[in-house]
């Protein structure tokens, strides 16, 4: 039981609220730049992880 | 602990970036060089002088167009004649291995977020569950509307085609999720309903099935592309379950 209680209550709400939002706002972030952006830059570099991840292209 | 959990997806997605790129080696990154040396080419040989008018004609198209990355004259051009704008200059490879790990990395984060925000952790015991769905919502549910597409496919608006590919994934994530975290038949047939509604609308359509690279050239990358992703998946999701669990105990 209390091995149960120490894994879920690690973090407190508020700590998981935070960690959730930011953790969501930083990965959207790096998708966006990686697979939808349309930079040249951007595209020419993540030119084949686009293809191979299904992202739309061209 | 936050930085811990961040710190978790961030490796978990660095390891997956670097597995994708291995795997991406053996198949897919071979057939996209030898697909680019049909982009660009006519369809057919009387259709080369109608190249042009199959271009988006709209006024929406045109200011797409602008800030597309691909001009119709650098699509048109044949590969080596291709001016690249590859960040830092790196070679083909290393920039692929970058966004290979920025891409894992972001994919590593958004499941991190959502095991967060629901309150359900990924494990190394549950991680591949986690990967596998995030396989199905980012990759293969997407796909069903919107297939792998290799350089020199006929494809709709890139914006129109990004707006759905956009919303299926979130419409597969949200169906896959009440399926996964509900256990009430109507909630689940809820999901269900929510996974197939952008199918039932429908991805945008190509304007034309012609195209000058070969179909099975296509056919092996629609598979391959698939296959070398669910590997990058479920990698990720056992390793940030791996990591989760040492940062677990180290606490």
């Amino acid at each position: 039981m209390a091995q149960t209680v120490t894994t879920t209550k690690t973090l407190s709400l508020n700590d998981r609220l935070v960690a959730g939002v930011l953790a969501l706002v930083l990965g959207s972030f790096l998708i966006f730049g990686v697979g939808l952006a349309h930079s040249a830059a951007l595209h020419d570099t993540a030119h084949d992880t686009r293809h191979s991840l299904g992202f739309p292209c061209h | 602990m936050i930085v811990r959990h961040l710190l978790a997806a961030m490796v978990a997605g660095l390891m997956a970036g670097i597995i994708m790129t291995v795997v991406q080696q053996a198949r897919v990154v071979p057939l996209i060089l030898q697909a680019e040396e049909y982009e660009g080419a006519p369809a057919s040989p009387g259709d080369a002088h109608q190249h042009g008018a199959s271009l988006p004609s709209s006024s929406i198209g045109s200011l797409v167009a602008q800030f597309s990355p691909i001009s119709p004259a650098m699509a048109h051009e044949h590969e080596g004649e291709e001016e690249s704008n590859v960040l830092f200059g790196l070679d083909r490879l290393t920039s692929t291995l970058g966004a290979n790990i920025v891409a894992g990395g972001g994919f590593a984060l958004l499941v991190a977020a959502l095991s967060l925000l629901l309150g359900a952790p990924v494990t190394a015991a549950n991680g591949w569950i986690w990967g596998a769905c995030g396989w199905l919502a980012v990759q293969f549910l997407p796909a069903m509307g919107l297939p792998p597409e290799l350089p020199g496919f006929p494809a709709a608006d890139l914006a129109a085609r990004q707006g759905w590919w956009m919303a299926t994934v979130l419409a597969s994530a949200i169906g896959l999720g009440l399926i996964a975290f509900r256990r009430e038949l109507p909630f689940r047939l809820l999901g269900l309903l929510v996974i197939l509604a952008p199918h039932v609308w429908g991805a945008p359509p190509a304007p034309s099935i012609e195209t000058a690279v070969p179909a099975v050239i296509a056919s092996e990358f629609a598979v391959a592309a698939l296959g070398s992703a669910l590997v990058m998946w479920l990698s990720l999701g056992v390793i940030l379950g791996y990591l989760n669990d040492r940062f677990e105990k180290a606490a």
